[in-house]
């Protein structure tokens, strides 16, 4: 299956004055032409910087060290700017956490849509694009100005300009998290409804690992700037090769049996200065022996399912007796 | 009643209040000063010449009659006459508006066209760029130089070395359009100094306030190019504290271009407003500086008006 886009031990870091931060440690991850592959892991993880990177959008004290980034082929950081306006115009859509904050304040919708429509060449009407993302009152909301909708509009409005183009991949930072309880599956359907009819690719940023396993058919896992497992959902979340994994899953809400106990995680997840020798997780690690604080883990294969952890052949032969979780 | 007829009626009453009170305040200002009309203008005659003199315009009468024969005419909209002329003050202020108007709204463009772009420039390339540099420092200089020091220098440069601008001789734009703007280019220039500085500094951090929002972003994901991104977004978003900071300015000009007219001899409101003050004119400082309290609150009336125009969360905000 040809990836959309495939990202290869990419190291960036953020220099600021009081020195560096290591955002992504050699991060991998890939994602195939119309596949919906969701990316996990706690705040600091590096989600939101890999989001970022696709359309190498980060701010200006990013430093991009090593690795390979393309999208649908092209090496993202060797881009010239026209080309990489190009690229997040054609090729890519965000849709962000804060939908009233990604729309400006002082214009009208209407005319935020319009020049949306403008920059592709492609011919939409606006009454029909806003009518693909489930808003029928075009001529109130056209002439609205952002803070007079509601949040679930408004993000209906940003999934709207962000499709568009009808880009290969759409990006979506935790585009539920700021949205009522009662709204956020109705857009996650929106979203994953609209990748499907358009052939889109979805990666989908969020904290909600039950939202990952119902809509993403594949799951990537972050932790201290690396994605430490990847592979299908069900696979993963079913039975976890990666102990930060299985963490994740005991911590999350709702998973857990009556009267059982959410288990958050000790400790706090790093931030990394430099490189690092050894395991980043480690420290919080229960399966950690002496050799995993020395020896930095590489990415191994099992099946479809790629893990950045020394001992998961060790897990992964004492779970194959074992049935799924 | 609608919401704008109440809310224009609000701001008409405390705009009268405010406007009674500045009327009381200078009426106590000047006469409270040392040395009254009579004194001042018969300095060195008998008691018996200046109590004639005071006799004749009313100035002996208590002073609270004054105050109130003065609001009575004030509010009939009569400002009086000049005790040394015995002429209509409003007829000599409106005769000597256009110049002041000229070289303060002259001011007010050079300050807009030099400080809004080198302002967004300096805000958009980032702390450590030539230009950002250059409007830290020129901005600073510009804000914390006095206008009579520049002008003062600039009195000097341009006396000795005419280099096309004439200093001290006032022509009037009625009379000669290239002879007006040689005389009025230097007082302006002076009184755009501190307004540059201003709107600089205020541009330069609306700019990097705006480009940290969450909709710079979005726009910069959906391919817009960087010009775009400051027309559309970037200009209509940081107007709004550089119309603030115009507001402000505003009044900074009603005091500054007293200053700026007595250097360059510019014959202006401000150096009547100047001479009345040490004539102990009172009709005609009291009338000055209601006017120009009037003015005052008629910018901010037009700053409150362009905030609703600029940014559609003030105009529809309600109760």
């Amino acid at each position: 299956m040809a990836a959309v886009a495939e990202i290869d031990s990419l190291v960036l870091e953020f220099r600021s004055r009081s020195g560096r931060v290591r955002a992504l440690d050699g991060a991998a991850l890939s994602v195939g032409d119309g596949q919906r592959v969701g990316l996990v892991g706690e705040s600091g993880s590096g989600k939101s910087t890999l989001a970022l990177a696709l359309g190498r959008l980060l701010p200006p004290n990013a430093e991009h060290l090593e690795g390979a980034l393309r999208v649908n082929g092209k090496s993202v950081f060797e881009l010239d700017h026209a080309a990489l306006r190009g690229l997040r115009r054609h090729e890519l859509g965000y849709v962000f956490q804060d939908p009233i904050g990604t729309l400006d304040p002082t214009m009208r919708i209407g005319r935020q849509i319009e020049a949306v429509l403008a920059g592709t060449g492609k011919t939409a009407s606006i009454a029909s694009l806003l009518a693909s993302v489930g808003l029928n009152d075009v001529r109130r909301i056209v002439r609205s100005f952002p803070h007079e909708m509601s949040g679930g509009m408004a993000q209906r409005v940003s999934i709207a300009i962000a499709i568009a183009p009808k880009p290969k991949l759409l990006i979506a930072d935790e585009p539920t998290a700021s949205l009522d309880a009662s709204i956020r599956s109705q857009i996650l359907d929106l979203l994953v409804s609209l990748c499907a009819a358009h052939g889109m690719a979805l990666l989908l940023l969020s904290h909600d690992l039950r939202a990952i396993s119902r809509y993403c058919e594949r799951v990537a896992v972050m932790y201290g700037g690396r994605v430490i497992e990847s592979g299908l959902t069900a696979d993963v979340f079913g039975r976890p090769l990666h102990p930060y994994t299985e963490a994740l899953l005991r911590a999350a809400p709702g998973q857990e049996r009556i009267g059982g106990r959410i288990e958050p995680i000790p400790g706090l997840p790093p931030v990394l200065a430099g490189r690092i020798e050894g395991c980043s997780f480690a420290p919080r690690c229960t399966f950690a022996v002496d050799e995993c604080r020395t020896r930095r883990p590489e990415r191994t294969d099992h099946g479809d399912r790629s893990v950045v952890c020394l001992r998961a052949t060790e897990r992964a032969d004492a779970m194959a007796g074992v049935p799924p979780a | 009643m609608s919401i704008l007829v109440r809310y224009a009626l609000a701001r008409f009453a405390s705009a009268c209040l405010t406007l009674f009170c500045v009327a009381l305040l200078v009426f106590a200002a000047i006469h409270a000063m040392p040395g009254s009309f009579e004194d001042v203008m018969v300095p060195q005659g008998t008691q018996a010449m200046r109590d004639v003199l005071a006799e004749r315009l009313g100035l002996n009468k208590p002073i609270l009659e004054q105050l109130g024969r003065w609001l009575s005419q004030v509010i009939q909209g009569n400002l009086g006459d000049s005790l040394v002329t015995q002429e209509s003050v409003a007829a000599e202020y409106l005769r000597r508006l256009p110049a002041t108007a000229e070289i303060a709204g002259l001011a007010t463009v050079f300050a807009l066209v030099v400080g809004v772009p080198f302002g967004i420039f300096s805000g958009l390339a980032g702390s450590r760029r030539l230009v950002s540099q250059f409007s830290r420092l020129g901005g600073g200089l510009a804000m914390s130089v006095p206008d009579f020091v520049v002008g003062a220098v600039l009195l000097y440069l341009f006396t000795r070395y005419s280099l096309w601008f004439t200093v001290g001789n006032w022509v009037p734009i009625t009379e000669n359009l290239i002879g007006n703007l040689r005389s009025a280019l230097l007082p302006a220039f002076t009184l755009s100094l501190l307004g540059i500085g201003l709107i600089m500094a205020t541009a330069r951090h609306a700019t990097i306030g705006v480009l940290g929002q969450d909709f710079i972003t979005a726009a910069l994901a959906r391919g817009k190019s960087p010009a775009v991104i400051v027309r559309h977004h970037v200009l209509r978003n940081a107007g709004i504290p550089i119309i603030t900071i115009l507001a402000i300015y505003s009044g900074y000009l009603l005091g500054g271009t007293i200053i700026v007219e007595n250097l360059f001899s510019v014959p202006g409101v401000g150096r009547y407003l100047i001479t009345g003050v040490l004539n102990r004119d009172y009709p005609v400082v009291q009338a000055g500086v209601l006017l120009a309290a009037f003015f005052f609150i008629v910018l901010n009336m037009l700053a409150d008006i362009l905030y609703a125009l600029l940014d559609p969360r003030i105009g529809r905000r309600r109760g």
